[in-house]
């Protein structure tokens, strides 16, 4: 449909998955490294580690975008945001369970969670597409996608939070008592569901959505970081700082995609003469 | 805190009218921004050869865009509470900084929706872009700063077993469904088609046909915004700050009993009379439309 | 009666919950974008958003009920949530009904019957031109009441399973975890029958309403299911 080649779905569930799963194991995994190693080093990974559940969340958040991109692209008939609104809604529960549910195997959490994730999105996918009757040929697949991406994004981001992904110990006094786990879940959702939304029209770009789901994922990434700097300390003003860096060159890039795109930018001006 | 009858009813009251004040401001804030159902014909107006220097922002219908300052104004609150700012200050900060984010969502918005529209030609007007999102910051600030201070009050003084980004998220959502279901009819039935016949709805024929050309000038969102802040935006209010109030006064006078519960669809019960007495004096003051009978519009 | 495993019935509860929140939505008189423009009958919004708005605040009053009482009967719970979704949805068609009447100047007309069952009045020759009807008739406001009730109902009714189920094992955390809970399976139950409904329905008068109604609420009850034993599992997590 454009001249310019598309990334292909596949590569971007790939990104998605792998990017997603390693920022949120690395949140478990360096500060038991830094346990081993001992020492200086010690406190510096447990500070730098939960900045890694954020880039991680960041990556599914543009899988998440992508796949939002695919299904809406169809016309829903109701509109892109109760997509977006329906995949953290089945996140939340499958991140609940998974996270809550691996008590002494802390380690599998995650991924119980993305599988969980996915079934329910599979089946209400296979519900939406043969007993509702929505016709949309992508529909299974893509409300599974959305599924799975809504659970990582609220695993990344609740861990960059927390400190990491124990649910009893961690998320629940750290993410849920203070009300950061309803950020998660809404600045999460519009962070999948805008990029699609906000370059609504006939000639959309994957490019520039592309571009936007980073933005709207740093800007989350920001909102987290400001969250954690009470409840980790530094480990929130890294994230903020790196929130705010990647918004700033993914905001640049989406501009310059803007100028490109467009028609015409123009400082002011009269409505042109067309043929109407 | 366990308060007598006068400090709950004072209270309520100050909920009631911070409730207003939101609800208005979202709605002009919606129109100053063109959000939600009305923008669907300022989108499809460049389609039908109109192009328009009308601000498109599409920030995926306002419950979702006002639950999220609201939500993001609610957790830099909390933030700054726990680092014992004083609660007003902490307030304006965490409102500001919210609406700050959601000027940058507006701006993204505007910019990829107008560059998705390449093949009818619509420019990208960068002095609207400059002039009137911080209109929509300021607009947007002062809800912010209703909703988190009406969750601050419940949480902190009242007692609700929520937070301060629930409660905040929550009204965010019903200050949004409530501005979008009130206001924009306003603007969007009323203000964009301000040239056509009053006293009918939209014929679908007239789809995308937006008014671009104003009374002397070029319309753009501050126009629409000057309309509506004359009806649509102080109806919104009413609609909020009543469900705000009533929502939680039969509790404050009769205790948590069914006899609040009883009262509470009594208030229902009075609504309901009062829309149906609208109903009859409308039908009466104007009429059916005689000339154009049955036929059309009919069809499911 | 017959004793069912309490864990059984919290899961059935809570399964019940999410298909009235279902329900709910297609009581509700939504008419999308062209009831914001005066082309459709109904309120000028989405369906999920609204139907999830009024839900949410009767969550709200439920909550607030259940944490002063905490040995208030079940009914009282459902009651409250009931009474302020009723409230808040009441205010909104109000406002709304001042703005058509007085802002567009549009007498309210359903396009679905031709006579309006409970008033009797002729609404046929009330629609303007190229349009489907406009306002919010009695039908309308009365449909939005009760679907407004259930999914007040629904909210309260999953909230107070899931603080009797969690509060023993987090007591402090009990409401946050709950509360965030409920707001998950609220969204997943209004998105179901959007996507059924097609984002327009004027209420249970609209024929629309029995044909669609029987499979978004299989297809919620099924869900809600599914959601119910994952928050019974969360329980058994929680055992530190």
């Amino acid at each position: 449909m454009s001249d310019v080649k598309e990334i292909s779905s596949n590569k971007l569930l790939a990104f998605g998955i792998i990017g997603g799963l390693l920022g949120i194991y690395l949140t478990y995994i360096l500060p038991a490294l830094g346990t081993q190693i001992g020492g200086q080093a010690e406190s510096f990974l447990t500070v730098i580690s939960p900045t890694f559940g954020a880039l991680g969340a960041m990556c599914s958040v543009v899988w998440g975008a992508e796949a939002v991109r695919r299904v809406s692209k169809y016309g829903l008939g109701t509109g892109v945001p109760s997509i977006g609104q329906i995949a953290m809604g089945m996140g939340i529960v499958a991140a609940m369970f998974g996270l809550a549910i691996v008590k002494t195997m802390l380690i599998a959490g995650p991924i119980v969670a993305l599988v969980t994730a996915s079934v329910i999105g599979l089946i209400i996918g296979w519900f939406a597409q043969n007993v509702i009757k929505m016709k949309i040929p992508v529909m299974i697949r893509c409300m599974t996608e959305i599924a799975a991406a809504g659970a990582l994004v609220i695993i990344g981001f609740s861990a960059s939070v927390a400190g990491n992904f124990d649910f009893l110990g961690s998320i629940i006094p750290l993410v849920f008592d203070n009300g950061v786990m309803l950020a998660v879940f809404w600045v999460g959702a519009v962070a999948l569901l805008h990029p699609f939304n906000a370059c609504l029209g006939p000639d959309e770009k994957q490019k520039r959505l592309l571009y936007l789901a980073v933005s709207t994922g740093a800007i989350t990434m920001v909102i987290m970081g400001i969250a954690a700097l009470v409840t980790l300390g530094a480990s929130g003003a890294i994230t903020l700082v790196l929130g705010i860096i990647l918004w700033v060159i993914s905001y640049k890039k989406f501009w310059d995609e803007v100028y490109k795109d467009s028609s015409a930018v123009v400082g002011t001006g009269l409505i042109p003469k067309t043929e109407a | 805190m366990v308060l007598d009858l006068t400090m709950s009813m004072a209270i309520l009251a100050l909920l009631g009218a911070l409730a207003t004040i939101a609800g208005c401001l979202e709605d002009l804030e919606s129109d100053v921004g063109s959000q939600s159902n009305p923008n669907s014909q300022v989108q499809l107006a460049p389609q039908m050869n109109f192009l328009h220097r009308i601000y498109n922002k599409a920030i995926s219908g306002e419950p979702i865009s006002n639950g999220l300052s609201a939500v993001t104004g609610g957790v830099i609150t909390s933030v700054l509470l726990s680092a014992n700012f004083y609660p007003l200050t902490a307030i304006v900060i965490g409102a500001f900084i919210a609406a700050v984010i959601y000027g940058i969502y507006a701006t993204t918005a505007y910019a990829g929706r107008v560059a998705s529209q390449t093949r009818f030609k619509q420019p990208l007007y960068m002095d609207i872009m400059r002039y009137t999102t911080p209109s929509i910051i300021g607009h947007n600030f002062i809800v912010n700063f209703c909703l988190v201070a009406i969750a601050y009050i419940q949480y902190v003084i009242l007692g609700y077993p929520f937070t301060i980004p629930f409660l905040a998220l929550i009204w965010g959502i019903s200050v949004g469904a409530i501005g979008s279901s009130v206001g924009d009819v306003h603007y969007g039935g009323e203000r964009e088609f301000q040239n056509r016949e009053f006293g009918c709805g939209l014929n679908t024929a007239l789809s995308g046909r937006i008014v671009r050309r104003a009374e002397s000038g070029l319309r753009n969102s501050i126009d629409n915004v000057w309309f509506c802040a004359k009806f649509g935006g102080p109806a919104t209010g009413i609609g909020l700050g009543l469900t705000v109030f009533f929502s939680s006064w039969p509790t404050t006078i009769w205790g948590y009993t069914w006899t609040a519960i009883i009262v509470g669809f009594v208030i229902v019960a009075v609504m309901m009379i009062l829309n149906r007495l609208v109903e009859i004096q409308v039908k009466n003051a104007y009429g059916p439309y005689k000339e154009e009978k049955t036929e059309k519009g009919v069809e499911a | 009666m017959v004793a069912i495993d309490p864990t059984l019935l919290n899961v059935l509860l809570i399964a019940i919950s999410g298909t009235l929140i279902c329900a709910a939505v297609h009581f509700i008189p939504v008419g999308g974008a062209p009831a914001a423009m005066a082309q459709a009958t109904g309120i000028g919004t989405g369906t999920v958003e609204l139907a999830a708005g009024s839900g949410l605040v009767g969550l709200i009053t439920a909550s607030y009920m259940y944490a002063n009482e905490p040995t208030a009967p079940v009914y009282l719970v459902m009651a409250a949530g009931a009474m302020g979704s009723m409230v808040m949805l009441a205010s909104t068609m109000l406002a709304g009904g001042l703005i058509y009447a007085y802002g567009v100047a549009v007498p309210f007309a359903s396009a679905q019957v031709k006579k309006d069952p409970i008033t009797g009045q002729r609404q046929d020759n009330f629609i303007s031109k190229g349009t489907q009807g406009q306002g919010i008739p009695t039908i309308c406001f009365v449909s939005g009441i009760i679907g407004a009730a259930l999914g007040g109902i629904g909210g309260a009714l999953i909230y107070y399973v899931l603080v009797g189920i969690y509060s023993p094992l987090i007591t402090t955390s009990a409401a946050a975890v709950a509360g965030v809970f409920t707001m998950g399976v609220f969204y997943v139950n209004a998105v179901i029958p959007s996507y059924g409904v097609g984002g327009t329905i004027e209420g249970f008068h609209d024929p629309k309403f029995r044909r669609v109604i029987g499979k978004d609420v299989l297809t919620s009850f099924v869900v809600s299911l599914i959601c119910g034993v994952v928050a019974v599992m969360i329980a058994g997590g929680m055992v530190a």
